[in-house]
């Protein structure tokens, strides 16, 4: 996959991220505030945006989960680093679901009450799952534009 | 059309999912992800192809599936809204207000913003419909959940693929 189009799906995911800390952003651009109902409402089609378990600083809220959050920071993470270097080998898809337990355990764990909720933990699992999880989305791309080109 | 079965069943329970209330409390990321790759299982069993899933076709019933989740996802919370008059604008309304008012703008910025979301409040609270509401969540809806279907159809088929290589290489 060229360059051209690693760039473009990391500043796709970029944006995403972007939204997710606008809070914080419209604290520097008292604009942005415009967005944020807006961007509530987007977010909250893939989190359901519970406030004990937003990521809070200072009175400023994340606008997803810190499971979510996670995920998308972890995928932002493995987007920039596929910007600089392509990953030598990826390995079957059995690491994405071995990389899913611990996130999956977290949520089982809290539910039954073995634990409290932990938003460390919650935002650490969800980190691994996503920083994991962007190269099948890459390898998926690939072959989705190697696909297109036959 | 028929083609395009499992994901409009698919699609519609993501839909609903997303949208009704305290079921929606249950939403997560992988709602979506998780109806593309359902959609696909569903779509080999009718129609008893059990053979490597192209990644187009993937990607395409992904897309679908998001794209009926969207359709069904919001004419579902403009139901809501119309019969019930009340939502997630109105709920949240105070907390907006207060977080504008502390925000570094100008008192005529402030003033603008807020204008704009008691209009679509009033409209949601007298006639249960805002024009400006319903352009956003059908907005929203499609752009959003296009997108995570396709991710979901993407996951989907290197999923149900690997499980055909595993049978394959086991024989």
């Amino acid at each position: 996959m060229n360059r051209k189009i690693r760039f473009y799906i990391f500043i796709i995911i970029a944006l995403w991220c972007f939204g997710i800390f606008i809070e914080w952003f419209a604290k520097i651009d008292g604009h942005l505030i415009l967005a944020l109902p807006f961007l509530q409402k987007t977010y909250s089609l893939v989190c359901h945006q519970e406030i004990n378990k937003l990521i809070s600083w200072d009175g400023l809220h994340t606008l997803t989960c810190a499971r979510c959050t996670g995920i998308y920071l972890g995928l932002l993470f493995s987007s920039t680093m596929v910007l600089f270097r392509l990953p030598k080998k990826i390995h079957p898809i059995k690491f994405l679901l071995i990389a899913a337990i611990p996130m999956m355990a977290d949520v089982v764990f809290y539910t039954f009450g073995v634990y409290p909720y932990s938003k460390v933990i919650a935002f650490s699992t969800g980190l691994l799952l996503g920083s994991i999880g962007f190269f099948y989305l890459y390898v998926g791309l690939i072959k989705l534009i190697d696909e297109l080109k036959h | 059309m028929k083609k395009y079965f499992a994901p409009l069943i698919c699609g519609f329970g993501a839909g609903v999912l997303q949208i009704v209330p305290l079921v929606k409390s249950f939403s997560c990321c992988m709602i979506l992800p998780l109806a593309a790759l359902i959609s696909l299982l569903l779509d080999q069993r009718a129609t008893k192809n059990f053979d490597k899933i192209p990644m187009k076709k993937a990607v395409l019933f992904g897309l679908f599936t998001g794209l009926f989740a969207a359709l069904f996802g919001s004419v579902f919370e403009i139901l809501i809204t119309l019969l019930t008059k009340h939502n997630d604008i109105i709920s949240t309304f105070p907390d907006l207000q207060k977080m504008v008012q502390n925000f570094p703008l100008s008192e005529e910025i402030k003033t603008e913003v807020l204008k704009l979301f008691i209009s679509v409040r009033d409209d949601i609270l007298k006639n249960g419909f805002s024009l400006l509401y319903t352009f956003s969540v059908f907005f929203n809806n499609l752009i959003v959940n296009s997108i995570f279907g396709s991710v979901g159809g993407i996951f989907g088929a290197q999923i149900i693929n690997s499980k055909l290589n595993n049978r394959s290489s086991g024989r």
